[in-house]
């Protein structure tokens, strides 16, 4: 998921921090209720969405990646076994019980987890039936099968037997147990002490294999019949016919194209659930795309939508900060997501840490920050992981900080100095350091931080030939085309755990030659170079793969100190990143909610305790 | 006329396949990348890329691909005739997209282009027939001001003012006749009269400039000497001379907004074809941009061969053997 400024008078220096700090605090604090704090049940949440839906597997849980996706099923629609109470700080980011009785403690050395699930808990319409650990175990195998799409599914391969169960070796996963109705095992390959986050995440939802039997191996078709097993279900799910697979028809709250309903799960029982984690206030809720966005303001704003999935422009980001009457609408919180500038480990003059650290001094992070819209956009990034999900543990942690986060030229250039690519002065002469390849994306933004970093950048003597391109993650993402640095990547969690950050985007092990987003390539090695089709220098670079591993064996307290340490490591040691902002989410919100609260762990509206004027 | 019109439609086929062709070929020559990644998730397998292209045809070479869709289009797929596979995104048959959006994009043509020609043409001939007239200068200051005014910015004025001040028609959006034909006429007032304010004024200057020169020509003289009154003239001779290359201009812009309206359809919220062209090329959703470059070529084709037939009713020099 950027800022900047320009020396002045002290005085207007100060004044300028001040205010942003206000407005910063002001905003922030938006995190939960709203313009009033009463909850009422009954009507209709409305929430405009931009554009198009842009699912990124048409809703259906076994795939389903986009966050707004998430927020919908882990909030409102479906239930799993563990999941989140959807509100705003570090308390949203601690799993709870759900389905489950608890969250247990694992056994056998951390690699088996029992989970018992609660009586009462009931399929919505038309499957009316109670909810079974086959269930569970059913949307695991799911997604296990390769042809249903499953875009998340290496996050459940540490499940024993789970690999051979994809592959087609084996004719059940063996590491799942369902020893009674209620009862699930996991069995694990490795500890993993955060598979019950894991648990939280769509594709790992119960799902009725009456239903989505229809659908095997047709990724994605499954959106349209979505069957519910939280308090609100696709209006119309009680007309579909689930007699034959021939006999279904989509569910008509859903047109798969423009708008989504929700009504309430007539066989949901609150009794089940925890209102801490859902108080499901408003009858209904409908998505609405609008390809107009203005108009999605001025619907919020008028009452005529109480939210939006949208990207504010900074001018209605002005009008909402600046307007004392209407800044109780404007709510902003950390989505735990970094943006940063990637550069390439075995790309000249990246492959010396002191070119990269002297990056990292000399970025004036606060101008790459004004590009994104300013402190309502997000807080200046001290290092990679977002502190919320170091639960603050690196609070304070500024190893490259300067003043007004405007970048050192001085600290870069002493940094310089001890790259073998600089000159006495700390600048580079050398030719690796001209016209060096930046990949740039065609977004607005991207070309608004452009000459932030070619000004900071030139100041340690580099130069980069830039070259945009319409989508430039696929270029990223394909080692082969060997890119030094680009301006365009940022990151959000998948769930609330530091190794969502640090096992995709730093793990050695984990860098493929197409679709690799361990774009800096931290922890090749030499024997993977030619698979990879790398052309840098690929000796030596430096790898946390170890301690990733020690990490990932932790639970609790243990696991989130030793992520902290590998971000220190990270930042300071490697240094393959300028992180440069931890965004916030934004959300204007319409003057009839009556409760509104932020779900830290979804990163968006925590729509399970929302309320609107009925 | 029906061996011109076999002819005619025969060529057509012919055009619809080299517009597809070269659709194809924009797709994977100028790619953002590859589509599968779309599918993938954040931590892709070669496994998963694999199967996702076998899954899309993205596996096969792009003629393979073209062979295939040109197949599916003349036999039918699945989802019927004429076969145009499903959305990548939404899982939706193509076909059922583009029957869900196309009525919205027609009505949005049919009403803008009566507007337009009704106000266009009446405005053209005014001026013409008041020629260096106050009238005239009206109509002409009309017509700057409707050739200078970009339609999204119209189109945001005209919704700030009409709806949400004035109140006096529906907001955004689309409200099929159907379900309430007042809420229909409500939201599409405006997105009518936006996007026919650009076409009435150049309209309004084409007619005025073809009729001028028409009221030149030998036989208006003929006419007048004969005794005709004036309207007989002008309606029955020079307009009907004059019509030619408006009725040819009409038929090149309906079809071409057909799949162009993009921005009137954006800004009022419509998710016509305009609408479903645009999704389909930001999430390099091959089945559905091709979908819509089909039908906008069609209708291409078809306004074109009306626009030939209307000829030869409207010219009595045109004749087609």
């Amino acid at each position: 998921m950027g800022v900047q400024p320009v020396r002045r008078r002290v005085a207007g220096a100060i004044a300028a921090v001040l205010g942003a700090a206000a407005l910063t605090a002001a905003l922030v604090s938006g995190a939960s209720a709203g313009p009033s704090d009463q909850s009422a049940r009954g009507g209709t949440y409305r929430v405009g969405w931009e554009s198009s839906f842009g699912w990124t597997n048409s809703f259906d849980p076994t795939g389903e990646y986009l966050a707004n996706g998430f927020v919908i099923y882990q909030n409102l629609m479906l239930r799993t076994l563990v999941q989140f109470n959807h509100v705003a700080g570090p308390a949203g980011n601690i799993p709870v019980p759900d389905l489950a009785t608890s969250v247990p403690k694992p056994t056998n050395g951390g690699k088996r987890y029992t989970f018992t699930l609660k009586n009462g808990v009931r399929w919505g319409p038309p499957v009316n039936r109670e909810l079974t650990s086959q269930d569970v175990k059913y949307a695991i195998e799911r997604l296990a099968r390769p042809k249903n799409g499953a875009q998340y599914g290496f996050y459940f391969n540490i499940i024993k037997g789970l690999q051979a169960y994809g592959d087609g070796k084996a004719k059940s996963i063996s590491g799942i147990k369902t020893p009674t109705s209620k009862k699930i095992i996991f069995d694990l390959t490795a500890p993993a002490g955060d598979f019950p986050m894991r648990l939280t995440m769509g594709a790992a939802a119960p799902i009725p294999q009456e239903v989505a039997k229809c659908f095997e191996g047709k990724p994605g078709a499954y959106g349209r019949y979505v069957i519910a097993s939280g308090p609100y279900m696709i209006e119309g799910s009680e007309d579909l016919d689930i007699s034959s697979c021939g006999a279904m028809k989509p569910i008509s709250g859903y047109d798969g194209q423009t708008k989504l309903t929700l009504v309430r799960n007539p066989n949901y029982r609150a009794s089940t659930d925890s209102r801490k984690a859902r108080e499901n206030n408003p009858d209904s809720f409908e998505f609405i795309v609008n390809t107009n966005l203005d108009d999605i303001y001025d619907k919020v704003g008028a009452g005529e939508l109480e939210d939006e999935f949208a990207t504010a422009s900074p001018k209605v980001f002005a009008e909402y900060s600046r307007d004392a009457s209407k800044r109780k609408y404007l709510k902003s919180n950390s989505a735990d997501g970094t943006y940063y500038l990637t550069m390439n480990l075995t790309q000249p003059p990246f492959d010396d840490v002191h070119v990269r650290r002297a990056m990292n001094w000399v970025m004036d992070k606060q101008a790459l920050r004004k590009a994104w819209g300013g402190p309502i956009a997000g807080e200046i990034a001290q290092h990679i992981l977002p502190n919320p999900m170091l639960l603050g543990k690196l609070n304070g942690f500024q190893p490259f900080k300067t003043p007004g986060d405007k970048g050192s030229v001085a600290k870069a250039r002493a940094e310089m100095k001890q790259s073998k690519y600089a000159n006495s002065n700390g600048v580079c002469k050398a030719k690796e350091c001209k016209g060096v390849l930046l990949i740039s994306d065609v977004r607005a933004v991207d070309k608004l931080t452009l000459p932030v970093i070619q000004a900071a950048a030139a100041k340690i003597g580099i130069t980069f030939t830039v070259r945009t391109v319409n989508g430039a993650y696929p270029v990223l993402q394909t080692t082969s085309k060997n890119v030094p640095i680009s301006n365009r990547p940022r990151w959000f969690k998948d769930y609330a755990d530091p190794s969502t950050f640090i096992d995709p985007l730093f793990f050695g092990g984990n860098i493929i030659p197409t679709g690799n987003t361990n774009y800096a390539l931290v922890g090749v090695k030499a024997s993977q170079a030619k698979a990879l089709g790398l052309t840098g220098n690929v000796n030596n670079v430096p790898s946390i793969d170890g301690l990733a591993d020690e990490c990932r064996a932790k639970t609790g307290n243990a696991r989130v100190t030793c992520y902290a340490a590998i971000d220190r490591v990270l930042t300071t040691q490697v240094a393959p990143w300028v992180p440069y902002m931890w965004a916030y989410t934004v959300n204007i919100i319409g003057p009839n909610v009556t409760k509104w609260t932020f779900d830290q762990a979804a990163g968006l509206t925590g729509l399970a305790h929302v309320a609107v004027k009925g | 006329m029906a061996l011109y019109i076999i002819r005619r439609l025969l060529w057509a086929a012919v055009v619809i396949l080299i517009v597809l062709l070269l659709t194809y070929a924009v797709f994977y020559l100028m790619p953002a990348g590859d589509p599968a990644l779309r599918f993938a998730g954040k931590s892709p397998t070669p496994e998963s890329l694999a199967l996702i292209r076998d899954r899309l045809g993205l596996d096969e070479p792009w003629y393979q691909q073209y062979a295939l869709f040109v197949k599916n289009f003349v036999t039918g797929d699945e989802f019927g005739w004429p076969g145009l596979g499903y959305s990548y995104v939404s899982n939706i048959s193509v076909l059922d997209e583009v029957k869900e959006r196309a009525p919205r994009t027609l009505l949005l043509i049919a009403g803008t282009a009566t507007i337009w020609l009704v106000v266009g043409v009446s405005i053209g001939v005014l001026s013409a027939i008041r020629r260096r007239t106050v009238v005239d200068r009206l109509a002409m200051g009309f017509v700057l001001i409707g050739i200078s005014s970009p339609v999204f910015w119209l189109g945001l004025i005209a919704l700030f003012i009409f709806w949400n001040k004035l109140g006096w028609t529906g907001g955004t959006g689309y409200v099929p006749p159907t379900e309430s034909l007042r809420g229909f006429f409500s939201h599409m007032i405006l997105p009518w009269c936006v996007l026919a304010l650009l076409f009435a004024a150049i309209y309004a200057r084409m007619t005025r400039n073809t009729l001028l020169e028409t009221l030149g020509e030998d036989y208006i003289r003929t006419a007048r000497a004969k005794g005709l009154s004036e309207r007989q003239v002008i309606v029955h001779h020079a307009l009907r001379a004059s019509l030619i290359p408006i009725i040819t201009m009409l038929g090149m812009d309906i079809a071409l907004l057909v799949g162009g309206a993009i921005i009137t359809e954006s800004v009022f919220n419509i998710q016509g074809l305009g609408w479903l062209a645009v999704r389909g090329t930001l999430d390099q959703d091959l089945p559905v941009v091709l979908g819509v470059v089909m039908v906008a070529t069609i209708a291409v084709v078809i306004m074109n061969l009306l626009v030939d037939i209307a000829y030869a009713f409207l010219d009595p020099r045109v004749r087609y053997a």
